[in-house]
């Protein structure tokens, strides 16, 4: 059966000052990312952006978020992505940068590619902690990474698996 | 492909027809398009070729953003008169090329038309 395909981008939000970051939301991002788009891309692009697109899912306390491209032309979308250097939101202007560290076919595979991500940071910051505390902190959320599965999503994951590629 | 033939002409007179053949052959495989056009206006307006480029650049610009507005192309012979010109430019961009002049609908508020004359892939005789 002809499923619509789409491709979600995850991306990381680069700034320097951290406090800035809590002021994301989805309408600034998806504002900014149309503007840049229209900007590198002209008219075709804005077009290109228009249906399809959308910001899924925003981590302010970390700067990740989800954006989903159509299939079609993600790849022209995404060469617009570095062209951004600021996100206004709420009044405020944060200068930024996008890095895009997975391309996904699902949410799904996405969700388990920041997992593994998150761990391999948590371990990462393992050796600078400067208490006990903190330590154990980070080693049980090491080890509380995990996907929870539901049975209906293990039916669904027979289904999806054929659209990653 | 001049210098080619150049250097079959010595091996035999045979390879003459070969030649012809092969040059004949690698016509629609060039890397260049050239594109003869005619801007048509609602007053007789000529144009410069500076400002008949930076008309073309803007459509560009304004159909497919800053990487159209990058995209290479020569102005080889331009008629200020009938405002017809001919646009060199790369395989790859023919097509956003084209799309935005058929977009381009006004020249400083007055109505405007490109016409495509011609399109082929080695230079125009006339």
């Amino acid at each position: 059966m002809v499923r619509v395909k789409s491709r979600y981008l995850l991306c990381e939000v680069n700034v320097t000052d951290r406090n800035l970051l809590l002021l994301l939301d989805d309408r600034a991002v998806t504002a900014t990312v149309k503007d840049v788009v229209q900007r590198i891309h002209g008219d075709y692009g804005a077009a290109l952006c228009s249906f399809g697109f959308s910001v899924k899912y925003i981590n302010a306390v970390t700067g990740i978020i989800f954006l989903r491209f159509p299939k079609k032309c993600y790849k022209q979308l995404w060469t617009a992505l570095p062209f951004i250097t600021s996100i206004e939101a709420r009044g405020k202007k944060i200068p930024c940068f996008l890095n895009c560290i997975y391309v996904g076919g699902t949410i799904r595979t996405c969700q388990k590619f920041l997992i593994r991500y998150n761990a391999h940071q948590l371990r990462r910051m393992l050796p600078k902690c400067k208490s006990d505390d903190e330590k154990r902190n980070i080693q049980q959320a090491i080890l509380d990474c995990s996907l929870t599965r539901t049975h209906t999503d293990e039916a669904e994951d027979a289904l999806e698996s054929e659209e990653d590629e | 492909m001049r210098r080619e033939s150049s250097l079959h002409a010595r091996s035999g007179d045979m390879s003459f027809v070969a030649d012809f053949h092969q040059e004949a052959l690698k016509k629609d495989q060039g890397p260049e398009r050239y594109l003869k056009i005619q801007l048509e206006l609602e007053e007789e307006v000529s144009l410069s070729e500076v400002e008949f480029r930076f008309f073309i650049v803007s459509g560009l610009r304004s159909l497919h953003g800053e990487v159209g507005a990058a995209l290479t192309f020569d102005l080889l012979e331009h008629d200020e008169v009938s405002n017809v010109a001919v646009l060199r430019v790369s395989r790859e961009g023919l097509v956003k090329l084209w799309s935005s002049l058929t977009l381009l609908g006004f020249y400083k508020n007055q109505r405007c038309a490109f016409r495509v004359l011609q399109v082929s892939s080695s230079p125009p005789e006339s």
